[in-house]
């Protein structure tokens, strides 16, 4: 089997989360390691077992990976300064889903909202229908919230932030 | 996670609240080919059943339904048109509760939105056209 080569559609893109509690996340070796790891945490629809984790019901994917910072030099005798890419942040992911009050996996992320210490792995996967490219991250749940416009459907809004260098991507081939 | 409602369902809790409602008015799915000699009757369509769906494989990760279903009053008098309609949209506009009888569903809201009312000269009848909206939890 070969990487997906072609350009996907966005809601090709699923999350998927460890199951349990308290969680032990998985080591950076294991975030970019599909076989028996990060395949565990996807569930079959996606091209992965499932047997340690589970879907969660979000609307959509938000953007992902790393934030931008940088920093000025000024160079002597050069008409242009320099900008250099300095230590930033990974991308906090602020996400929807419709709420669900006995979903297991929204009642997974409420708890770690509340506790916030706790890590977890999460993983976006990317499906083609025969192949999957992974990105497992750990993360902690830092806020909770619900939305309950009378119009619409109740949505719950949570944002993940991963942890610093913790993160790894792999597939399935 | 959600399940893909069944559309049969809607329309036999449709006909049996309606006809509830209605009483002793008759109501009939889409057409009644006794227009000509009954006085006064309502019919009713289903339309924009759809629950939308979310990212990735699962199927099952959808949001809720909210079809509506088109109540048309019909009635050779006006204002028996208006007494039907207006006793549709008393028992049912911000209705909660279960929809259809004991084999029906819950319903979180029903909403209703008179379209218009308007006589047609050649079957000789008023009618005026109710948009009701089910809001259902799945």
């Amino acid at each position: 089997m070969a990487l997906p080569n072609k350009v996907l559609p966005g809601f090709s893109a699923a999350l998927w989360m460890q199951t349990g509690a308290t969680p032990t996340a998985l080591t950076v070796t294991q975030l970019s390691t599909w076989t028996a790891e990060v395949q565990n945490i996807v569930g079959t629809a996606a091209g992965g077992s499932g047997s340690a984790g589970e879907i969660v019901p979000v609307e959509g994917i938000p953007a992902f990976g790393q934030d931008d910072a940088s920093a000025n030099f000024g160079v002597a005798g050069s008409r242009q300064s320099d900008i250099i890419p300095t230590q930033s942040k990974p991308t906090s992911m602020t996400i929807n889903a419709a709420w669900n009050p006995s979903d297991p996996a929204l009642l997974l992320i409420r708890g770690d909202a509340y506790n916030g210490t706790i890590d977890r792995t999460y993983v976006i996967s990317v499906y083609d229908g025969a192949n999957v490219v992974a990105y497992a991250f750990n993360g902690r749940v830092g806020e909770f919230k619900i939305e309950t416009a009378t119009n619409a459907e109740a949505k719950c809004t949570f944002t993940i932030h991963p942890r610093g260098n913790q993160y790894g991507w792999s597939n399935n081939t | 996670m959600t399940t893909q409602q069944n559309v049969l369902d809607y329309a036999t809790a449709i006909q049996a609240q309606l006809s509830a409602v209605a009483n002793p008015v008759p109501v009939y799915a889409n057409f009644n080919r006794n227009f000509a000699s009954q006085p006064k009757f309502v019919t009713w369509q289903l339309r924009n059943v759809h629950q939308p769906v979310y990212t990735g494989q699962v199927q099952s990760i959808k949001g809720i339904d909210t079809p509506i279903f088109q109540a048309s009053v019909f009635g050779q008098q006006m204002q028996d048109a208006f007494g039907i309609a207006n006793t549709i949209i008393q028992a049912l506009h911000g209705y909660s509760g279960q929809f259809g009888g004991s084999g029906g569903f819950d319903v979180s809201k029903i909403d209703i939105n008179w379209l218009y009312n308007t006589y047609d000269d050649q079957v000789k009848l008023h009618q005026i056209i109710l948009d009701c909206r089910m809001y259902i939890p799945c």
